[in-house]
């Protein structure tokens, strides 16, 4: 019963099909734990969480000299800026919105450096869906391939005040 | 009045059973039902992951 | 008439080998300070009745208030309504967050541990001065904070991540409630302590007591972490510290988020077995077992609040799986078994008593008329095959790439947290009301539908958040038409759907919550006594 103290002596081997079960179940434990190291190394997807510390004020400037040397374009009042294939690309997010917009090639990698500049914000590109977390005062780098070309956004899914549903960016990958 | 056992009844009859009876076949099977979802859900995840952008 | 006292004892050894109950030890209850449960004979310690009562009606107050903020947010979330403006929007789910999850959950487990550190173990309550001392810290940093939410003075979100910034009452709130509950905890341990020492129980504490112990511990560990996380938080709330580092306050805040989120499932557990054994006479078939999987709650959990931070910054690949590897699998696994004995042990039950028809002839005569049986095994079914599929699924550290943020969380949690822990809790209060306050339920053939109700609302509004979430639509998001946005992004028609089937499986499910709060508190007010029989049977 469970409600009342077992025999004293309960101490018991599981058996018949409970330790079938529970021989299953940790094999399964075993596939889900190697699975992970397993897509670190072999698989094209990884959160690696590289980052650097860095001061809002900072990261602002390198955005603003990256904008200043990159800038292709200007769309809505927001530059439109090309990294060189291989390079660093910038990404800003602050209340509410995501600058500049980014022109990247198809199957070329970029480290694309992002931060905010007040709160936490989610960087969330659609429609692929790969979504990764923003904070201040940390620059967070993803070493990134488009694999398609085509218009994206950029929608921000961390609660970031009143005008968080608001807060959107693009990206625009050509052949 | 409800046709089934009052508690102290069901708790009671647990008292008369002997122990060492583990045959729950229907469970078995139910759990096993339940693995293989959580595996096609599972590795199916990890398909829609293979096709996004790369990204390390 | 199925009523009458019926004298079943209280087996000190287990009596399941067909010998009668031996001598029971005798408690420690002062004189009057104790009656017998004329339905199950268990001893009830009256202080901790009182106390049980006190926790449980709070409870359903909270419950009450936090589904009201649910049906304002699926009528919101289903774009076709969209109800609320945005401010009220962010102020009600920051509303719904808390008091579902912590207060609704927390008061409710605190009458649990009273339960079952006194009743399961012949004891009195410890002390009735800390019960009173944590209930009312408790409630009154619970109610500090519901205030200072509807003020508009805390739009923060449940999380409240910094920079985000609260009102200082509302960070204190939160502290209340949480030294409140280590009150409460430490009170059940103070319990467990004297029964102990007076000998009022024999050999090793019940399955149900060892469950409640375990989710104890790990409350414990828990609440330390919110302490850690909230108290800087409060004081730089009131400008008297700087602003807490936003990785270092994410890594700790869920510590106190995620491992609460195991006290939830160990309580469920617990209350898995207790109602299998209530409402069908299930036996734990190896005891040996289902504590080893406790255990490995206990032991194994620690560190999986990684696994919230898997696209974070400041937290390294190696790191990140190592933390959700070993110590989630392991607790996984204590669940996958959890999964199997509980059903086996009804199975087992269900046969000795004829049922041996087939694979599944056990289920199909269980009691589904019951609703504590049928809250019961809903909530191990949406546990597992929802909740605990999506939950490990999601919590894999590069799957988390295409899941974080998105609705698809809230689409596992509430198969967990709702589904699982809140569906037994109604399972639960189907037996506390007659057992503890001694009241019938009217309207019974309502009360039997209810647990259905609700477990099909809670499915197919899980099933639209994951899968309008698997179509990138985000959590905690008022408009995904973008309306006033500089680019404005349109999802997949097929979004649209699921946030319909959101929206409809949602407003189910509240008329499956609102119906268990009526009955609950007409049975509590106006339900007929049944003081001096066994309660009627389901
Ligand atoms: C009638 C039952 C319920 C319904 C219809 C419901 C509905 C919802 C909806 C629509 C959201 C908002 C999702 C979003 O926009 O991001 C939500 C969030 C949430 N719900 Fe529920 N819910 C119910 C019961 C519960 C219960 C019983 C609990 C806990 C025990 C719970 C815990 C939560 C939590 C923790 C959140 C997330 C809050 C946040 O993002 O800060 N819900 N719920
Ligand atoms: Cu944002
Ligand atoms: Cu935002």
């Amino acid at each position: 019963m469970s409600i009342y103290s077992p025999a004293q002596d309960w101490f018991k081997a599981p058996s018949g099909g409970e330790r079938a079960w529970i021989g299953l179940a940790l094999l399964w434990c075993v596939v889900l734990t190697l699975a992970m190291p397993y897509w670190h190394f072999k698989g094209k997807q990884n959160s690696t969480g590289e980052s650097y510390a860095v001061e809002p004020m900072k990261f602002m400037e390198r955005v603003d000299r990256f904008v200043q040397t990159n800038k292709v374009g200007e769309e809505m009042g927001t530059a439109v800026v090309e990294p060189s294939p291989g390079g660093d690309a910038y990404l800003q997010a602050q209340m509410w919105r995501w600058s500049p917009i980014l022109k990247l090639r198809k199957g070329q990698t970029y480290r694309l450096h992002i931060s905010s500049l007040d709160l936490q914000h989610g960087f969330s590109l659609q429609p692929v869906n790969m979504n990764f977390q923003v904070l201040p005062g940390y620059d967070h780098v993803l070493t990134v391939t488009p694999t398609e070309a085509g218009e994206y956004h950029i929608i921000c899914n961390e609660y970031c005040g009143i005008g968080h549903h608001t807060m959107t960016g693009k990206i625009i990958v050509d052949e | 009045m409800s046709p089934e056992k009052p508690v102290a009844d069901v708790i009671r009859s647990e008292h008369a059973r002997e122990e060492g009876d583990h045959h729950a076949p229907g469970t078995f099977v139910l759990v096993l039902v339940l693995l293989f979802t959580f595996a096609v859900y599972y590795f199916a995840n990890w398909k829609a992951l293979a096709d996004v952008w790369q990204v390390r | 008439m199925t009523t009458g006292t019926i004298d079943i004892g209280l087996a000190p050894g287990d009596a399941s080998r067909g010998a009668a109950a031996p001598q029971k030890p005798a408690g420690n209850h002062p004189a009057g300070a104790l009656r017998t449960c004329d339905t199950t004979g268990l001893p009830v310690c009256l202080v901790a009745q009182q106390f049980i009562k006190l926790h449980a009606v709070v409870a359903v107050v909270f419950l009450l208030v936090g589904g009201i903020a649910a049906i304002l947010l699926a009528l919101t979330r289903w774009p076709a309504v969209h109800l609320l403006p945005a401010e009220w929007y962010y102020r009600i789910l920051t509303l719904h967050g808390l008091n579902m999850l912590i207060f609704w959950i927390l008061f409710f487990e605190v009458a649990i541990l009273y339960f079952a550190s006194t009743s399961l173990l012949n004891s009195r309550l410890a002390s009735k001065g800390v019960a009173w001392a944590g209930f009312a810290l408790m409630l009154v940093g619970a109610l500090m904070v519901d205030v200072t939410i509807l003020q508009g003075k805390a739009d923060v979100l449940m999380t409240s991540y910094v920079p985000l910034r609260g009102d200082p009452l509302f960070y204190l709130g939160i502290i209340l409630v949480a030294v409140g509950t280590l009150t409460g905890v430490f009170n059940f341990f103070a319990t467990l302590w004297i029964a102990k020492r007076d000998r009022t129980y024999e050999g090793s504490m019940p399955l149900v007591t060892f469950g409640a112990l375990a989710a104890g511990i790990i409350a414990t560990v828990t609440l330390l972490h919110g302490a850690i996380v909230a108290i800087p938080t409060f004081l730089w709330s009131l400008d008297l510290m700087h602003q807490p580092d936003a990785a270092w306050y994410r890594l700790v805040w869920w510590g106190l988020g995620h491992q609460s989120q195991q006290v939830n499932v160990t309580a469920m557990v617990s209350v898995w077995y207790f109602l299998a054994t209530i409402t069908t006479g299930a036996k734990p078939l190896n005891q040996a077992v289902c504590r080893g999987a406790f255990v490995l709650y206990i032991l194994f959990i620690n560190l999986a609040s990684a696994h919230h931070l898997l696209v974070d910054p400041g937290v390294n690949a190696g790191w990140k799986i190592w933390n959700t590897s070993y110590a989630m699998y392991l607790a996984v696994l204590a669940s996958m078994i959890h999964g199997f004995t509980v059903p086996a042990s009804v199975e087992v039950a269900m046969r000795k008593k004829g049922f041996t028809k087939g694979l599944f002839g056990w289920l199909a005569a269980a009691p589904w008329k019951n609703p504590g049986f049928s809250a019961f095994f809903l909530s191990l079914a949406i546990f597992g095959f929802i909740g605990g599929i999506t939950g490990v699924t999601l919590g894999t550290e590069q799957i988390n790439i295409i899941a974080h943020n998105t609705l698809r969380i809230p689409g596992h949690f509430h198969a967990t947290v709702v589904g699982g822990t809140t569906l037994a809790f109604m399972g639960l209060t189907y037996y506390v009301v007659p057992l503890i306050f001694q009241r019938e339920y009217r309207a019974r053939a309502v009360a039997r539908l209810q647990p259905y109700i609700f477990a099909a609302g809670i499915v197919l509004m899980s099933m639209g958040m994951s899968f309008a979430g698997s179509y990138g639509v985000p959590r905690r998001h008022w408009d995904i038409e973008f309306t006033g946005a500089q680019f404005s992004h349109g999802f997949d028609p097929g979004a649209h759907v699921m946030l319909g089937l959101l929206g409809l499986g949602g407003t189910l499910a509240f008329v499956g919550l609102l119906t268990f709060i009526l009955l609950t508190v007409t049975a509590v007010f106006f339900g007929p006594s049944n003081k001096g029989r066994a309660m009627t049977a389901w």
